[in-house]
C-alpha cells in the first residue's frame, strides 16, 4: 500500500508568490487568478499590470503583494510593454524569464487590443493573461465589450441592458495563429495551471483568457465565486479548451449533459432582470456558440 | 505559521528627499494591511456530524477510518474503529449497519457499503495487531497511571466482552464468568456460522485472553456464584448475561413434542449437535432469530417455511437478510397467525391450524396491527414448529436485591445499578437488542469504570446532503462484495458474505463524503483568494489578520466542514487586529 | 570619418554609434530613414540591439518605457502625430524616470495634412517633463543623439532630440561620425541602479495616493533643474572627446548687441547670415540660438538676453489663443528683471513655409525700428 499523505481534490503547487493584505474585494475571482499564475510560473516571472482592478489590488506605494516584479503600465500597453520587457532581457541575455502581461477584460479587448494584436502579429515571446470579469470593473462597473448580453452594468441599467454579444477575444487570437490559446478558470486550478506552465515552454505569444468572477460587480455572494466559474463551465457558457497554432482545437470540458443556463443566471443580480424568452435565448446562443466549438475541435463533423 | 508569525515588516521612513525611491518603486509588502478587519463573519473549521456515526450505536468515526484506508493507513483505520468499537471485524459481519441507511450517498447514488469497509479493516487488526500494540494504544490514550482495579463480569457475550477488552487493556484485572461451556454468549450460540464464523470469534476471544482476560466457563449466577460472593470478591461486577428466555408461542398444544424454541434450537446447531427436525418444518416469527433459524434448517436439508403474521413491511428482521433467505428458496407467507398446534395421539406435531389476518390500525409500536379474519382457518401439515416470536430476559434469575424493570434490569445510561460498584449492559438491561447495541452498552460501562469520558460524537449538528457540495464528487456505484454462489450454501455453513479485498475496500472507502469531517481535500486552501487559509504539515488555520471572510473556503467545502460564524460574536482579545 | 547624410541618417548613426539595446518605433513621414537605417544596422549586426516593429507609436514609447525599466538602452524616433499618440506615454516616461531617447523630426499637424514642418507638435508636449534640445545642423544632431543618452542617463529623464523636418531631416550635409571606441570611452553602457529584476521583485509605478504622490513629482522637477548643470558638463566633456560642443544655449555676435534675436533650429542657420550681413553694415545685432529648451536655461539666457536693448523672437509654431510659445518662455525669462528688454514676437513659417533671410531682416529691422511692437504676436507672410 502506498501511503498518499492527503485527499486534495487538486495537486497545486506549494509555494506562494503572492501576499496577503492586497485589497482585492472580498471573493475576487482576480486576485484567486493571480495567485494560482503565479504558482504555475514560479518567481523568474515579471508581470505587466495596464490599468484594471490589479493596479488597486497590488497596493499602494510603498506596498506590493507580489513576490516577482510588478511593471504597471498604462491602459491599452500592457501587451507591448510586455515585449519590451522580454526585449531588453533577452538583449541583456537574460533568456529564462517569464513575461506575464496581466490584464482585464477592458485592457484586452477593448483598449488593450491593437497593442495585444500587435504583439501577437510579431509572435513576441510572453504570455498574455486576460482576466476576465465582463465589465469594467475598477471603475464601477461599466459595460465592456467582454459583457456579456443581457447584462445589467452601471453603463447598460435595467430596461436598457447589454444588447450586444460579448466579444470571442479567444478566437481573435486564435486567428493570429498564434502557437497557444486556452481559456481557463478558478473552479479547475489544475487546468489553469497546467496551461500556464505548457504556455511557459512554448515559445512565441501565448493568450491565456481566464474567466474570473467579479462577486460586487455580478451582484452576488462572495461565497459563490468558484461555483460560479464550475456553472460557466458546466453550462458551455464558458467552455475551457486550447487551441495549438491556430488550427488543433482540444476542448478540456464537454459536459455530458450541460447544465442549463438558468443555473448560473440566477445565482447573479446583473442578470436578475432577465425574463423567460431572454434566458431561452441565452441558452440557444450557447448552445450555438458551443456546437461550434465541438466541430472546430472536430468532435463532431 | 500565521503570515505575521513568518514575516516582520515595518512602514519605511518617508521623510526625506533621500528616503524616496527615484519613481514608485515598492519598499515593502502588503502584509501592513490587515484585511481581517474588513470581516464581518468569520470561517471557523468544525466538524460536525456525519448521520452514519450518529446513526452507529457506538458513534464509529467511519469518515475518518475510511479516509486513512484510503490513504493506506490502515492500522490508524483499524485503531480508530478501536476506539468506539473492539471487534470490528465481528460487527462488520453481524451488525446490521444501521449506518448505511442514512448514510447520505444513499441519496446521489448508492449507500457506502460500511460495513464491508469496517470487516476488512477489522479482519486485517484481528490478523495484524499484536496485543502489545492493542495496550500500548490504550497507553497513549489513557493519562497518567490509575489504580489497578478487580473486575467480574457476568456473560461473555459482544456486551461482556466489551466491557473485559477495554478493561484489560488498561491493565485492570478482570474475570468473566460464563454459564455456557463455550465463550461468546449470543455471538457463538445465537449466530450461524455462515453470517459469523466460529474462528473469527475464537480469535477475538482469544485475544481477549491474550490481554489478560480470565474466563470461567460454566458457571451460572445464583447457582455456582452469587452477587454479593463477587461484590466481596471485585470491585466492580458487570452484569451481561443477556437475553436468551425463548417467548411461547400461547396457542393450545405450543408444548408439544416437535415445537422448538428458535434459540434453543440455534444453539445446539452452533453449539455442533443436531437437533430432531421433521421433515417439514415451520418458523413461526417475523424477527432476524426466525430468518436465522430458517436459514439454519435450510442447510439441514429441510424445506423451512416462515409464517409471519403481519406483512413485508412490518418485518422487524433486517430486509437484507430477509432479502438473502428468500433467494436461498425460503417460502414466507405473510399475514397467517398459528391458532393451535395439532399432534397426533402421540402428542407429537402434525400440523399447525393458521388463521389469516389482516392489518388494521398502528398499535403500539406504530406497525398496523394484524387482525384476524373471522372464518379463514386452515391447516398447515408439518413435522416441526420453530418458535421465534421473541427474546426476553429470563427474569427469574437477576439477584432480588437489583432493582428490575418489566423486561429486566434497572440500570441508567453508563451501565450504573441501583447497588453500587455494579453495572448491568446489554441485553438483560435492554431486552433484545444488536450487538452492537451491547457493544456500546459495553464500552460504556468500562469508560465509568474506569472514570473516563465515553466516545463522543463531532458535533451536535447532524450533516444532510443538501449541506454537502456535491461538485466534488462523481458518481460510483457501490462496490460489490463477492458472496458464495447459491449451490454452494446447500447444506453448507460456510460464511456466505466474503467481503472485501483490500483494493475493494480502498475503492469504496474513496467513495465516503466525509460528511462534516474534514479530510484535508485542500479546497479551502486552494480557493482562498487572500491567503488566509495556512497549510502546515497537513493541518489547516485561518489567518484572521487577513481573511476577509468572504465565505469561499466553507461553501467550498465538500463536506460542511468550516461554519461562517458572525465576528461580532466571537469574544476574544482583538487587540491585535 | 567623414560622410555626407541626411539628419535622419545622422540620428542614425548616432543611436548605432550609442549602442542602443532596444528600438521601438512606427513608420511616419518624415522619420522613416530613421528607422529604415536602423532596421539595417539591426539586420547586419552592425547593431546588436531588438528592433520592435510595432503596431504604433503609442506602443512604441510603451515598449521603450518598459525596455529601459527593465535596464537596456532604449531608443524611438517619431514626428508630429506619432508624438502626439504618444502624448500619454510621454508622461509614463518620465514618471518612470527611464532614460529613454527620441528624436523627434518637426512637423506641423494635421488637418489638413502637412509633411512639412513646424514645431507645433514637439512644443505640445512642452509640459510632459522630457528634456528638449532642438538641433540645428546634421553634425548637432548627431552629437546631441549620442549626448542624449549619457545626459538622459545621468538625470534619469528622457530626452527628445528634435530637427526640422525635410530642411535637416532630409537634407545631406558632411558629418563626422566619431569611431565606435571614441563613443565607447565617452558614453558607458547603461546600467540602471534599480531596474526591473526578478531577484530583487518590487512593483514599479503602481497605484500612489496623495501621501506621496507630490513628493514624487518633486524630485521630477528637482532632477530637472540639476539636468542644466549636467547637460553643460557632458557638452563639455563631449568636447574634450570630440572636438565640438553646443552649449544649452548659443549667442552669436552677442556682444555689444542692441537687438538680439532668437530663433531655434534650422531657422538659425539663416539667420546667422543675416547678422553676419547686418554686422558688416555696422547694425549692432546678435543671435540666440535656443538649443536646450527642457529645462529652461534660465540664468544663461538672462545673461545674454539682459544686455540687449530690445530681444526679437522667431516662433515657428503657435499657441493658439496666446502666441509664439518661445517668445512666452523668453518673456517668463526675463520676467521681473528691473528694465529687461522688450520682447518681439514673431510667428512665421507654419507647415513649412520657407523663411527666407529677407523675412530674418525684416523681423531685424522692425524691432529695431519700432519703439514696441504693434501687436503682441506679429504674423510675418500671413497672406491676409
Amino acid at each position: 500500500m502506498n501511503i498518499k499523505m492527503e485527499s486534495r481534490n487538486f495537486t497545486i503547487p506549494e509555494k506562494e508568490y503572492m501576499f496577503p493584505g492586497h485589497v482585492a474585494c472580498p471573493g475576487c475571482g482576480g486576485a484567486l487568478a493571480m495567485r494560482l499564475v503565479l504558482k504555475a510560473l514560479g518567481e523568474k516571472t515579471i508581470v505587466v499590470i495596464p490599468a484594471c482592478c490589479w493596479t488597486i489590488i497590488d497596493g499602494p506605494f510603498p506596498m506590493h503583494s507580489l513576490h516577482v516584479p510588478v511593471y504597471h503600465t498604462a491602459f491599452e500597453t500592457a501587451a507591448v510593454a510586455a515585449s519590451g520587457i522580454k526585449a531588453a532581457l533577452e538583449i541583456q541575455g537574460k533568456k529564462d524569464i517569464t513575461v506575464l502581461a496581466w490584464a482585464g477584460d477592458g485592457g484586452t479587448l477593448d483598449i488593450g487590443i491593437q497593442s495585444l494584436s500587435g504583439v501577437a502579429e510579431r509572435n513576441d515571446d510572453i504570455i498574455y493573461a486576460c482576466y476576465d470579469n465582463e465589465a469594467y470593473m475598477n471603475t464601477g462597473i461599466q459595460r465592456s465589450s467582454a459583457t456579456p448580453k443581457g447584462a445589467w452594468t452601471t453603463t447598460t441599467p435595467v430596461g436598457n441592458p447589454k444588447g450586444e454579444p460579448k466579444k470571442n477575444i479567444s478566437e481573435i487570437m486564435i486567428s493570429h495563429r498564434i502557437p497557444y490559446v486556452a481559456t481557463a478558470t478558478l473552479a479547475y486550478p489544475d487546468d489553469l495551471i497546467n496551461k500556464f506552465r505548457k504556455a511557459q515552454q512554448i515559445k512565441g505569444t501565448k493568450f491565456i483568457h481566464i474567466f474570473a468572477p467579479c462577486p460586487t460587480g455580478w451582484k452576488m455572494a462572495p461565497e459563490l465565486m468558484i461555483t460560479i466559474c464550475r456553472l460557466a463551465v458546466l453550462t458551455n457558457i464558458f467552455p475551457l479548451y486550447e487551441c495549438e497554432n491556430g488550427v488543433k482545437y482540444t476542448i478540456n470540458i464537454v459536459p455530458e449533459k450541460p447544465i442549463p443556463v438558468r443555473e448560473y443566471l440566477k445565482l447573479q443580480g446583473r442578470f436578475s432582470h432577465l425574463q423567460e424568452k431572454d434566458i431561452e435565448q441565452i441558452q440557444k446562443t450557447v448552445d450555438f456558440e458551443f456546437n461550434l466549438l465541438l466541430k472546430k475541435a472536430q468532435l463532431i463533423v | 505559521m500565521k503570515w505575521l508569525e513568518k514575516y516582520k515588516v515595518d512602514l519605511p521612513n518617508l521623510n526625506k528627499e533621500s528616503d524616496y525611491p527615484e519613481w514608485a518603486i515598492s519598499m515593502t509588502s502588503t502584509l501592513l494591511n490587515r484585511t481581517g478587519s474588513w470581516r464581518t463573519f468569520r470561517p471557523v473549521y468544525e466538524n460536525k456530524t456525519p448521520p452514519c456515526s450518529y446513526r452507529c450505536p457506538v458513534h464509529e468515526k467511519i469518515p475518518i477510518y475510511c479516509d486513512y484506508l484510503k490513504r493506506g493507513m490502515i492500522k490508524e483505520a483499524y485503531f480508530t474503529i478501536i476506539e468506539n468499537n473492539p471487534f470490528p471485524a465481528i460487527t462488520g459481519r453481524v451488525c446490521y449497519h444501521p449506518c448505511e441507511l442514512e448514510c447520505n450517498r444513499k441519496d446521489y447514488d448508492e449507500t457506502l457499503s460500511i460495513h464491508n469497509i469496517e470487516r476488512y479493516i477489522g479482519d486485517w487488526g484481528l490478523k495484524q495487531v499484536s496485543v502489545k500494540e492493542l495496550r500500548k494504544q490504550s497507553a497513549e490514550k489513557s493519562k497518567g497511571s490509575q489504580q489497578k482495579l478487580k473486575i467480574a463480569i457476568i456473560g461473555s457475550g459482544p456486551a461482556g466482552m466489551t466491557a473485559a477488552f477495554y478493561l484489560a487493556c488498561e491493565g485492570h484485572t478482570v474475570t468473566v464468568y460464563e454459564r455456557q461451556a463455550k465463550l461468546g454468549g449470543l455471538l457463538r450460540y445465537g449466530i450461524p456460522a455462515y453470517r459469523l464464523p466460529k474462528k473469527i470469534l475464537d480469535n477475538e476471544i482469544n485475544r481477549l485472553k491474550l490481554l489478560g482476560v480470565n474466563f470461567q466457563t460454566g458457571v451460572s449466577l445464583g447457582k455456582d456464584i452469587t452477587l454479593s460472593m463477587l461484590k466481596e470478591k471485585f470491585d466492580y461486577v458487570i452484569i451481561a448475561y443477556g437475553a436468551h428466555k425463548n417467548r411461547a408461542l400461547g396457542v393450545p398444544g405450543d408444548d408439544a413434542i416437535g415445537v422448538l424454541s428458535g434459540l434453543e434450537f440455534l444453539a445446539q446447531v452452533n453449539s455442533g449437535r443436531k437437533p430432531k427436525l421433521g421433515k417439514r418444518v415451520l418458523i413461526i416469527g417475523g424477527g432476524n432469530t426466525a430468518i436465522d433459524a430458517a436459514r439454519v434448517a435450510l442447510r439441514l436439508k429441510r424445506k423451512p417455511v416462515i409464517l409471519y403474521r403481519r406483512s413485508r413491511n412490518e418485518m422487524p428482521a433486517n430486509p437484507q437478510e430477509v432479502s438473502d433467505c428468500e433467494k436461498e428458496g425460503i417460502k414466507i407467507e405473510f399475514l397467517v397467525a398459528p391458532v393451535k398446534v395439532v399432534t397426533n395421539k402421540k402428542g407429537k406435531v402434525v400440523g399447525l391450524e393458521v388463521v389469516k389476518m389482516k392489518l388494521g390500525k398502528p398499535d403500539a409500536s406504530g406497525r398496523r396491527a394484524p387482525v384476524p379474519i373471522p372464518n379463514s382457518n386452515y391447516i398447515i401439515n408439518c413435522d416441526t414448529i420453530i418458535t421465534a416470536i421473541g427474546e426476553q430476559v429470563d427474569l427469574s434469575i437477576i439477584p432480588d436485591e437489583l432493582e428490575k424493570t418489566s423486561w429486566g434490569i434497572a440500570a441508567g445510561e453508563d451501565g450504573q445499578t441501583n447497588l453500587d460498584r455494579v453495572y448491568a449492559i446489554g441485553d438483560c438491561v435492554s431486552g433484545p437488542k444488536t450487538v452492537t447495541e451491547a457493544i456500546a452498552m459495553g464500552r460504556k460501562a468500562a469508560m465509568n469504570i474506569m472514570n473516563k469520558n465515553d466516545v463522543q460524537v463531532f458535533s451536535p449538528y447532524i450533516v444532510k446532503i443538501s449541506d454537502l457540495n456535491l461538485s466534488y464528487f462523481s458518481h460510483q456505484p457501490q462496490t460489490k462484495a463477492k458472496e458464495l454462489s447459491l449451490s454452494a450454501r446447500k447444506g453448507s455453513f460456510k460464511e456466505i458474505h466474503l467481503g472485501f479485498s483490500e483494493n475493494e475496500s480502498i475503492k469504496e472507502a474513496e467513495r465516503c463524503f466525509s460528511c462534516g469531517v474534514c479530510n484535508k481535500c485542500d479546497n479551502c486552501y486552494v480557493f482562498c483568494p487572500d491567503l488566509a487559509v495556512i497549510r502546515d504539515n497537513y493541518e489547516y488555520e485561518i489567518d484572521y489578520d487577513f481573511c476577509k471572510g468572504c465565505g469561499v473556503c466553507a461553501y467550498e467545502c465538500p463536506r460542511k466542514a468550516i461554519t461562517m460564524i458572525e465576528d461580532s460574536q466571537i469574544i476574544e482579545d482583538n487587540s491585535k487586529e | 570619418m567623414k560622410k555626407v547624410v541626411t539628419g535622419n541618417h545622422a540620428v542614425s548613426y548616432g543611436v548605432k554609434l550609442a549602442r542602443a539595446q532596444v528600438i521601438a518605433a512606427y513608420p511616419i513621414t518624415p522619420q522613416t530613414q530613421v528607422v529604415e537605417l536602423l532596421s539595417e544596422f539591426c539586420a547586419s549586426g552592425k547593431l546588436n540591439a531588438k528592433f520592435i516593429k510595432v503596431e504604433s507609436e503609442h506602443s512604441a514609447m510603451a515598449a521603450c518605457i518598459a525596455a529601459s525599466a527593465s535596464g537596456a538602452r532604449a531608443f524611438t524616433a517619431t514626428s508630429a502625430h506619432g508624438l502626439a499618440l504618444m502624448h500619454e506615454m510621454l508622461h509614463w516616461a518620465v514618471g518612470a524616470r527611464t532614460p529613454v531617447v527620441m528624436a523627434n523630426i518637426n512637423r506641423a499637424m494635421g488637418p489638413g495634412w502637412s509633411v512639412w514642418t513646424d514645431q507645433n507638435d514637439s512644443l505640445a508636449q512642452r509640459d510632459v517633463g522630457w528634456i528638449q534640445i532642438y538641433c540645428e545642423s546634421n553634425q548637432e544632431v548627431l552629437d546631441t543623439t549620442i549626448q542624449a543618452f549619457k545626459i538622459a542617463e545621468r538625470v534619469l529623464l528622457p530626452v527628445m532630440l528634435i530637427l526640422d523636418a525635410f530642411v535637416l531631416s532630409h537634407t545631406s550635409e558632411p558629418v563626422d561620425i566619431p569611431d565606435q571606441e571614441q563613443v565607447d570611452e565617452f558614453l558607458p553602457p547603461y546600467n540602471l541602479k534599480t531596474k526591473l529584476d526578478v531577484n530583487n521583485p518590487r512593483a514599479y509605478g503602481g497605484l500612489t495616493n496623495p501621501d506621496h504622490y507630490f513628493e514624487l513629482r518633486y524630485k521630477i522637477q528637482k532632477a530637472h533643474t540639476e539636468a542644466l548643470a549636467v547637460i553643460k558638463e557632458i557638452d563639455e566633456e563631449y568636447k574634450k572627446h570630440f572636438g565640438r560642443q553646443y552649449g544649452l544655449v548659443e549667442p552669436y555676435r552677442c556682444d555689444d548687441a542692441k537687438v538680439i534675436l532668437v530663433t531655434s533650429g534650422t531657422i538659425t542657420s539663416t539667420a546667422r547670415l543675416v547678422i553676419d550681413e547686418m554686422r558688416d553694415e555696422g547694425r549692432k545685432v546678435g543671435l540666440l540660438k535656443y538649443r536646450v529648451f527642457r529645462p529652461t536655461p534660465r540664468e544663461i539666457l538672462r545673461d545674454i538676453l539682459y544686455r540687449a536693448q530690445k530681444v526679437c523672437v522667431i516662433d515657428r509654431n503657435i499657441s493658439f489663443g496666446h502666441g509664439g510659445i518661445f517668445a512666452q518662455e523668453i518673456k517668463s525669462v526675463l520676467y521681473g528683471l528691473p528694465a529687461s528688454p522688450p520682447v518681439y514676437s514673431f510667428i512665421i513659417g507654419l507647415g513649412g513655409r520657407d523663411v527666407t533671410p529677407k523675412d530674418i531682416r525684416e523681423i531685424i529691422e522692425y524691432t529695431y525700428k519700432e519703439e514696441t511692437p504693434a501687436e503682441p504676436v506679429i504674423y510675418r507672410g500671413v497672406r491676409l
